[in-house]
């Protein structure tokens, strides 16, 4: 019987790499000219296109030399780099190159795992992030957060995204109703919902679901929106929609992106990061990193020499 | 051939996992089934009139009319083996027949002395009837104490030589003829040369006969209620005709070897005699004296019982039980998840944490009879005295050392629910401003709901049928219901307990003993169902539905 279970988890590994070798070859690669139709794509867009040339009114995150230890192992290192309001800033990357790591350092996510240390600078509108002064309650209002995976409480779809609000003292029904109406309309899920407010919100779907929790996070009313691959556990319907509503809220909002995706990169950002092993090792406009990369390790990452 | 052996593999595997299920199943039936069966007889059993009797008097249950139609009935069928008995045992104890001859001779002699009086008869007369009076008396108290049946049958032919007298005739001393004629029966068919070995048996058929049919009418009542009524359930009645109509006896096998029970019919013992015709007649009658009916005795669960469990039911018990066991847990519960969310939130990962967690691990371990004696020293004896509250045990005591003991099982249960809890819920909270007290009461406890409820389904099955801890803290086998929790209980574990060790007691009334046990275990099933059914619809509800 051992012998016969050692068999079948061989079995079941040898699956595995087969599965990820199809899938592999099934991922596009990605080439200089089609990241150029894209940008074309891009630009057809006037006012988007526009707003980057005109949003020069000053850095939101500020990161100047930021280092983030997990112990004595370094997350990021030595990152520079600011971040502007009203657009999407996109971070790209391999696995373990420390995307999620700054953005989850941005509204100190990071504190929740143990021995982890800052240093150099990270600074949200002005104020220093690690600063051990910082009302933590307030950076995380200010600063919200969505996750990879869709993640609302198991609660009804009203008291996910009351949830904030509640939490900041609102107890007037009413106008915890109209906070409620206005996130959910923001998220783009109001049409969806709004008849079935008190029901589960495990009962939506994946993709309404991430919604959701965007929107949980908008009635907190935050300035940055921080993402972690929101779309990485939806499909590209889902997905389709997710950056509808992202190139609607950027509009509002300060949003940083991590996703692995860098079609979706090119898609719904104005800015892209390529971190690498810790290090940052190129940011600028979209346009620019995907046509025209600075560095030799960007331009095999975009075309997919490696990663 | 490596696709056979795992095929293979893969049915043993089901085979043995199937087969070991269907063994729990058995041995659940098993252990469960008799204790179930034998637990009902506390409930649907056939009852008597006597037990009928009982209900009325002690709780006005019942049509009066009917139960005394039925009393009658039975009185009637029971007066002639009531007659039968008398009879014979004015035979054996000739006492009360001496005294009665000694009362009739001096009645006589006041009889004489007023006629005397009256100048009816002379003093000569007089004292010559008295002489022949005092004559038979003698004789007749002759006959009474001796025990060979010749000279009594000389003395009693000598007393019935003077029946045609005329001088006696219409005087009180004809009686003596009337108690000569009746004794001269008796001497016939009883063998007086038995009269002491009858005596002693006598006495153990009028025990029998009385726990049986309880007091005979006219008889004044017994103080204690257990006396007052007979065999209440027709299987208790059963038991006793088993001992009315056998004798049991240990004989010795000779020296050095072990005693042997020896049964002897009572009919074979009194042979010859008039008793020998009571045992085949109550044997008959029992059913027409008892009138036994099939009765659902529901209230069994809220009865109060009389002292000893003689009858009655077990409602004080339940009361008990289920005071002390959620009293416990509202004890245990607050502490216990407040405890493990320390544990898995707060403190990390120090040698200090990892010391408190073996602590607890070890606490789990140890026996209740430990916690017992702790609660008896430090709740009973310290903190009691030290709040001013009343010596001596009481259900809050009782309480906080069930509490002390099922901690330990639900801090470990809690602990694994929270850490259960999905850390992106965690983190949703924390992302959107909440602080770590606010996630935890707000986030993570209702999601580590269902698994906290089942530490507590585990923790209300230990505290319900826990027996040690409560000995010294709160329990009693007999007293009053409890007014306030200062005071002692009666509890169903305690209550089988307690009938277990008490040795007549248990051979008594084994159905109090089986009804307690099931009432128990129905207890906890229900009480646990209830958890269940909380846990489904949390569940539920935490899957979105």
């Amino acid at each position: 019987m051992i012998a016969d279970c050692g068999l079948r988890i061989a079995d079941l590994e040898t699956d595995k790499r087969r599965k990820n070798m199809m899938e592999l070859k099934q991922t596009p690669v990605v080439d200089v000219t089609e990241m150029k139709q894209l940008h074309e794509f891009h630009s057809a867009l006037p006012e988007q296109a526009e707003r980057v040339e005109t949003n020069t009114s000053g850095p939101v995150i500020v990161s100047d030399g930021f280092c983030l230890y997990y112990g004595s192992k370094a997350g990021v290192k030595d990152i520079t780099m600011d971040i502007y309001p009203r657009a999407v800033t996109a971070i790209i990357g391999p696995s373990g190159c420390g995307k999620s790591t700054f953005l989850r350092s941005i509204n100190r996510m990071n504190d929740l795992i143990p021995h982890t240390r800052a240093a150099g600078k990270l600074a949200v509108n002005g104020q220093d992030v690690y600063d051990k002064r910082v009302n933590l309650v307030n950076l995380r209002q200010q600063v919200g957060m969505v996750f990879q995976r869709p993640n609302p409480f198991p609660k009804s779809i009203y008291d996910n995204v009351a949830y904030g609000p509640r939490l900041q003292g609102i107890r007037k029904r009413s106008r915890l109703d109209e906070i409620v109406e206005k996130c959910l309309h923001d998220a783009a899920l109001w049409e969806e919902a709004k008849d079935e407010l008190k029901k589960s919100a495990l009962a939506l779907s994946g993709g309404q679901q991430q919604r959701l929790c965007i929107a949980r996070t908008l009635a907190t009313g935050p300035r940055v929106l921080l993402m972690d691959e929101p779309c990485s556990a939806l499909d590209p319907i889902a997905t389709g929609r997710i950056e509808e509503l992202i190139r609607k809220l950027k509009t509002d909002y300060t949003i940083v992106i991590v996703t692995h995706n860098m079609q979706q990169a090119a898609r719904v950002s104005d800015r892209t990061a390529f971190f690498c092993l810790g290090d940052l090792i190129e940011y600028g406009l979209t346009r620019d990193v995907f046509t025209n990369p600075q560095s030799k390790q960007t331009e095999d990452y975009i075309t997919g020499r490696f990663g | 051939m490596r696709t056979r052996l795992r095929q293979f593999g893969d049915r043993t595997f089901t085979t043995v996992s199937g087969l070991s299920v269907l063994l729990l199943t058995g041995a659940l039936v098993v252990i469960l089934g008799p204790l179930f069966w034998r637990g009902a007889g506390a409930v649907v059993f056939r009852g008597t009139v006597e037990f009928r009797r009982m209900q009325y008097d002690m709780h006005g249950r019942g049509n009066k009319e009917t139960l005394n139609a039925e009393s009658d009935q039975a009185a009637h069928v029971r007066k002639d083996a009531y007659d039968l008995l008398e009879s014979f045992a004015a035979g054996i104890d000739t006492t009360g027949l001496q005294k009665e001859a000694r009362r009739i001779y001096r009645q006589f002699k006041t009889q004489l002395r007023n006629k005397v009086e009256n100048i009816a008869i002379t003093p000569e007369e007089a004292s010559l009837l008295k002489s022949v009076g005092k004559k038979l008396r003698n004789h007749l108290l002759e006959a009474y104490e001796t025990t060979k049946p010749d000279e009594a049958k000389q003395s009693l032919d000598f007393v019935l030589k003077h029946a045609g007298d005329e001088n006696l005739a219409g005087s009180v001393a004809g009686q003596f003829f009337d108690m000569a004629r009746q004794y001269l029966q008796i001497v016939i068919t009883v063998d007086l040369t038995r009269r002491e070995e009858y005596g002693e048996t006598l006495n153990e058929v009028q025990e029998i006969i009385r726990e049986l049919l309880g007091p005979r009418p006219g008889e004044p009542l017994p103080e204690l209620s257990q006396f007052q009524y007979g065999a209440t359930r027709w299987d208790r009645a059963q038991l006793l005709l088993d001992r009315l109509v056998w004798n049991e006896e240990w004989v010795e096998q000779g020296s050095g070897k072990s005693l042997k029970k020896v049964r002897t019919k009572r009919a074979e013992q009194f042979a010859g005699t008039e008793l020998a015709g009571l045992f085949p007649m109550v044997e008959q009658n029992l059913e027409k004296m008892l009138c036994p009916q099939r009765t659902f005795y529901w209230q069994y669960f809220i009865d109060d019982s009389t002292p000893g469990h003689f009858f009655g039911g077990v409602g004080p018990e339940i009361l008990g039980t289920l005071l002390l066991t959620l009293l416990s847990m509202v004890f245990a519960v607050p502490l216990g998840v407040t405890a493990a969310g320390y544990l898995v939130e707060c403190a990390g990962d120090s040698r200090f944490v990892r010391v408190i967690r073996t602590c607890i691990n070890t606490l789990a371990g140890v026996p209740s009879v430990v916690f017992g004696l702790f609660g008896l020293a430090f709740f009973v004896l310290y903190l009691q005295p030290k709040l001013g509250l009343p010596k001596g045990s009481s259900i809050l005591a009782g309480a906080m050392t069930l509490a002390a003991l099922v901690l330990p099982v639900l801090i470990r249960a809690s602990e694994e629910a929270i850490r259960a809890v999905p850390r992106s819920y965690k983190e949703a909270s924390l992302a959107l401003g909440a602080g770590k007290f606010r996630t935890f009461v707000t986030v993570t406890l209702p999601a580590a709901a269902p698994g906290i409820l089942t530490g507590i389904i585990l923790s209300i099955s230990r505290a319900a049928g826990e027996t040690a801890p409560i000995l010294f803290t709160a329990a009693v086998a007999l007293g009053p219901i409890p007014e306030t929790l200062t005071q002692p209980t009666r509890t169903l574990s305690y209550g089988s307990y307690d009938i277990a060790v008490g040795d007549r007691i248990a051979a008594l009334v084994p159905h109090q003993q089986y009804g307690m046990v099931m009432t128990l275990i129905a207890l906890v099933l229900v009480l646990n169902l209830a958890a269940i059914i909380i846990r489904r619809r949390l569940e539920a509800k935490l899957r979105g539905q």
